[in-house]
């Protein structure tokens, strides 16, 4: 193992055939990632037969380029249309949208890129030192440490939007609701679907994010009336990030990386953690707090670098243990399997070519990415500067066409249009959606654990914290919980002692 | 935010959460070494239904705020707080609108039903004119046709038309 380290896993991403794999994933990635109506799972499986002739490493070096280009796309239209085109780039809508409308778009987009640039050669150059100790460690989560993971999760990301915490753990409450709609992860049992066959599936997370993140942003447009909407001239060298902005950017990229990488290592849906994660601590250090939500830069830097380190750091977990967290990495895992490897704790010990491949993959396709979307950042800017009665009408075109594209299914629509009025309705009443994806993420991870769990230690819920590694997350939960509460109390006292 | 409002929301929610543990009886929760498939929702509703009634209880008891805002005493009138403005009623048209189209697409097929809503919804956002809805949608029309349908293979409803 010694002798593959970051030098081998380029000079194998290098060779010809995989070097036009990577460049051909990371376009069609994109591709996906910024056109709705196939997803990047769809298209990883449409891929599959491909590469069973490009062999195992050439191949799967094209699965994860879709991946990761995917991600890359996503965040695209989430800076320019509120659309999140995953999980992992919800929460750039926030900061990169607020970007776009205040003519930034261009900056915001460029920000993504480089961010996303520089977790991904952080993500591999530590996986070359980390790697096969924290393969091991991988092993050391088990359904109660899981389920502990994702309550500290829940606890942690309360606090996400900065408005009021007991709204935001509504939202995670009614997402992790929504998440038990369809086939019951344990027993198979169906549940709230009213018997609705297209229901069975579960709730679309496409129909759902399109319509309360892409939907309901044409209904507040309409709302504000075109009177309202200006559209900003911008200049050509405004289009890119200016030096204040990168030198707001730089910290913001540091900690995201080793932030997302750090939870990339930790089995779960670690991109989407990742960037909620880094959200929370930037918005929680920055000097800027009050921008946060209008357009802060940081707001994009930050949850940007850390998807993509953790999507690196995430290979361990991912390949170690073999347990997909999402339909696309489910699906790379499954092209693994049409390869003939096993994914599993060996895996690192008897395929190094093909682990290192893949990871030397992400640095290589995250290099193409930047060189490809920098000079494009230009031409997606201008997206923004279309009049509303025009580029709404398209938009939502383009939900439709995601929601229905996702199972090929009208249901997802009649989702995606109920999704789009309540989230509608949830801004007027200052509801933010972002935590209501977290807990449909965390949702199905968290029950399937807290089942397991509990069916271990025969119904003792001393199971839960038993292990070293549940004591010492409860601590850092339970401090989570509390802490803010006494900081209020004491702020509140010393307040009224200042009055008095 | 008007106090009546988060009255309002505070309440839906925990409407919400308490119809969803009502619809929750259905499933067998079976015992703690076994879990059933109503565990889990019954503890995300109980969850739920708290916060909500907290958030509630909360804003029902908030004083006055000293920022000009309403008390108690002085709630919004219910018109106000119900008032619909231009912008919403557009909304309303809109939502309108797509209902007709999500209807449409399995009766007249994706595309037709597609061209007229885009006139239609860029209409509703604010064009004045016809011609450029009608070029915008014809064009958005060609973009789909060629890329999910003939390139990307995506299988939308034909309808009794094509």
């Amino acid at each position: 193992m010694a002798d593959h380290g970051i030098l081998s896993s380029l000079l194998t991403t290098f060779q010809p055939v995989n070097f036009l794999s990577c460049f051909i994933g990371a376009v069609v990635g994109t591709l996906v990632g910024v056109l709705p109506g196939l997803g990047p799972a769809a298209a990883m499986a449409l891929v599959i037969p491909l590469t069973l002739k490009l062999g195992p490493t050439a191949g799967l070096i094209m699965l994860a380029g879709i991946y990761y280009g995917s991600m890359y796309g996503g965040s695209t239209t989430s800076i320019l249309v509120n659309v999140p085109g995953e999980p992992a780039s919800v929460v750039t809508t926030i900061d990169g949208y607020a970007m776009a409308r205040k003519g930034r778009a261009g900056a915001a987009l460029a920000v993504a890129a480089i961010g996303s640039f520089v977790a991904g050669t952080f993500s591999v150059i530590a996986l070359q030192f980390f790697a096969p100790l924290l393969a091991r460690s991988a092993l050391a989560f088990g359904p109660a440490e899981y389920f502990t993971l994702t309550v500290l999760g829940v606890i942690m990301l309360s606090n996400l939007t900065g408005k009021s915490r007991a709204r935001s753990l509504i939202m995670i409450m009614v997402g992790l609701l929504l998440s038990t709609v369809g086939t019951d992860p344990v027993g198979g049992m169906e549940r709230f679907s009213f018997g609705l066959e297209a229901a069975q599936g579960g709730v679309s997370f496409i129909a759902l994010t399109t319509g309360l993140f892409g939907v309901a942003e044409v209904f507040a447009v309409m709302a504000e009336g075109e009177e309202q909407i200006k559209l900003l001239p911008v200049r050509f060298r405004e289009l890119y990030p200016n030096r204040e902005e990168i030198r707001r950017s730089v910290a913001p990229m540091a900690r995201g990386s080793v932030l997302g990488f750090l939870i990339g290592l930790l089995p779960g849906p670690a991109a989407t953690m990742a960037s909620f994660a880094s959200y929370g601590l930037e918005r929680r250090i920055s000097k800027h707090r009050e921008e946060f939500g209008k357009g802060a830069i940081e707001g994009v830097a930050g949850p940007e670098s850390a998807n993509n380190a953790a999507a690196g750091g995430a290979m361990i977990p991912l390949l170690s243990l073999g347990l997909p967290f999402t339909p696309a990495t489910a699906v790379l895992l499954g092209g693994m399997l049409l390869h003939g490897i096993t994914p599993g704790p060996f895996l690192l010990r008897d395929r190094p070519d093909v682990f290192w491949g893949v990871v030397g993959s992400f640095y290589l396709g995250n290099m193409m990415l930047l060189i490809l979307n920098l000079p494009l950042v230009g031409i997606f800017a201008k997206i923004v500067r279309v009049a509303p009665k025009y580029l709404m009408p398209t938009v939502l075109v383009l939900c439709v066409i995601g929601a229905y594209g996702d199972n090929s299914s009208l249901f997802d629509v009649w989702v995606m249009l109920g999704a789009g009025v309540v989230g509608y309705v949830m801004r007027k009443y200052d509801y933010a959606p972002a935590p209501l994806i977290v807990g449909l993420v965390l949702g199905p991870v968290m029950e399937r654990s807290l089942r397991q769990a509990l069916i271990i230690s025969k119904g003792s819920l001393s199971g839960l914290w038993e292990s070293p590694l549940c004591i010492a997350m409860w601590i850092v939960i339970l401090l989570a919980a509390v802490l803010p509460f006494a900081m209020h109390v004491v702020h509140k006292s010393t307040g009224t002692r200042r009055n008095a | 935010m008007a106090t009546r409002k988060e009255r309002l929301s505070g309440l839906v929610v925990m409407l919400f959460g308490a119809g969803s543990l009502l619809y929750n009886l259905k499933y067998p929760l079976d015992t703690w070494g076994n879990p059933g498939p109503g565990v889990f929702p019954l503890m995300a509703g109980t969850v739920l239904v708290v916060l909500a009634a907290w958030v509630l209880g909360r804003d029902i008891l908030k004083p006055a705020s000293r920022e000009g805002g309403e008390s108690n005493a002085q709630c919004t009138p219910l018109k106000e707080t119900f008032r619909i403005t231009q912008g919403e009623r557009r909304i309303f048209l809109m939502i309108a609108v797509f209902v007709l189209y999500i209807l449409m697409i399995k009766w007249i097929g994706f595309f037709v039903s597609n061209f007229f809503f885009v006139i239609l919804a860029s209409r509703l956002i604010g064009a004045r004119s016809w011609g450029a809805p009608v070029a915008l949608s014809a064009g958005i029309n060609l973009f789909c046709y060629a890329l999910f349908d003939l390139w990307l293979k995506l299988s939308f409803p034909r309808g009794v038309l094509f």
